[in-house]
């Protein structure tokens, strides 16, 4: 029913409008515009920025990773074998990080407690 | 030679192609600029302003198909920021359409119909008188109408049927009179 409202509304506005004034366009108008165009500049030609082409990736951009991962590697051979232990804390290396069941005599400080105490 | 490469020409410099620019586009861009200016005299001015401003960057219109709708937003924009700008003098602010005087006892002319209908447009509020000339007067159709008014054609629509309302309403006592003609004609 709306839209039937809209279309009729629409058909009358049309026939009201038709009864407007038409403007003529002003004579020489034309000639006006082309002579104001002749006295502007156009705007300076902007050109774009053409963007550098992406590098390929070549093998040499992880040349870089190669010593990274051979100390890694290096590190955690050193380390599995024991080869550097003797730089370590006992605490890291000692029986206590190595869980060994036999008597720990590696306690430090708390192991000295206990022996001035007499309770070991 | 199509719009785009008037276009291309214009912005190589070619005088002779914007001059075709001018002669397709010209009359309707300034129709707009006389009806959203209520028919002042600067009417010239704003249509001119918008073929200004596309010769000096003629490549700021992307899509050669949209030039029309394009001059068209730029004319608009330029009597909006016309009638935003303060003007000199209080006499700058009537307005330009003529408002016949009511004359309830004597039928309207056709000349005195163009006046009060011309007056009452005048009086519709900015956006509205633009959304009715540009699918009225120019035949715009709705989505290129909408462009033009950067609005959703949703929106377009509510301010047309604003329009159609507040035209109706000013006109209230004359309306049927001036159907009468669309009655005489079957229409």
């Amino acid at each position: 029913m709306e839209h039937v409202n809209n279309r009729s509304e629409d058909r009358e506005t049309r026939a009201v409008l038709a009864l407007a004034s038409t403007p003529d366009i002003p004579g020489a108008a034309m000639d006006r515009l082309m002579a104001r165009i002749a006295a502007e500049p156009q705007a300076a030609k902007v050109v774009a920025f053409t963007t550098r082409p992406a590098r390929k990736a070549g093998f040499w951009r992880f040349a870089t990773a190669v010593p990274l991962a051979a100390s890694l590697a290096l590190g955690v051979w050193l380390g599995a074998n024991g080869k550097m232990d003797f730089i370590m804390p006992s605490a890291i290396t000692g029986g206590v990080a190595l869980n060994d069941d036999g008597e720990v005599d590696d306690l430090g400080g708390v192991g000295d407690a206990y022996a001035e105490a007499g309770t070991t | 030679m199509t719009d785009a490469g008037l276009l291309k020409a214009a912005a190589a410099g070619s005088h002779a192609a914007f001059a075709e620019i001018a002669s397709r586009h010209y009359q309707p861009v300034y129709r707009l600029a006389w009806r959203m200016t209520n028919g002042a005299a600067d009417a010239e001015d704003m249509a001119q302003e918008a073929f200004v401003k596309l010769w000096k960057n003629p490549s700021q219109v992307r899509e050669a198909g949209a030039l029309k709708g394009w001059l068209m937003r730029v004319a608009a924009n330029a009597v909006i920021d016309r009638s935003r700008k303060p003007r000199s003098g209080a006499l700058d602010d009537a307005p330009e359409v003529e408002d016949p005087q009511a004359r309830p006892d004597a039928p309207l002319d056709r000349a005195q119909a163009a006046r009060l209908v011309d007056a009452r447009i005048a009086a519709l509020p900015e956006r509205q008188r633009l959304a009715l000339s540009l699918v009225y007067f120019e035949g715009l159709n709705n989505i290129e109408a909408a462009a033009v008014l950067e609005v959703s054609v949703d929106a377009l629509e509510s301010l047309l049927a604003r329009a159609r309302r507040g035209l109706k309403d000013s006109l209230s006592a004359e309306w049927r009179e001036l159907l009468g003609g669309l009655a005489e004609t079957g229409q």
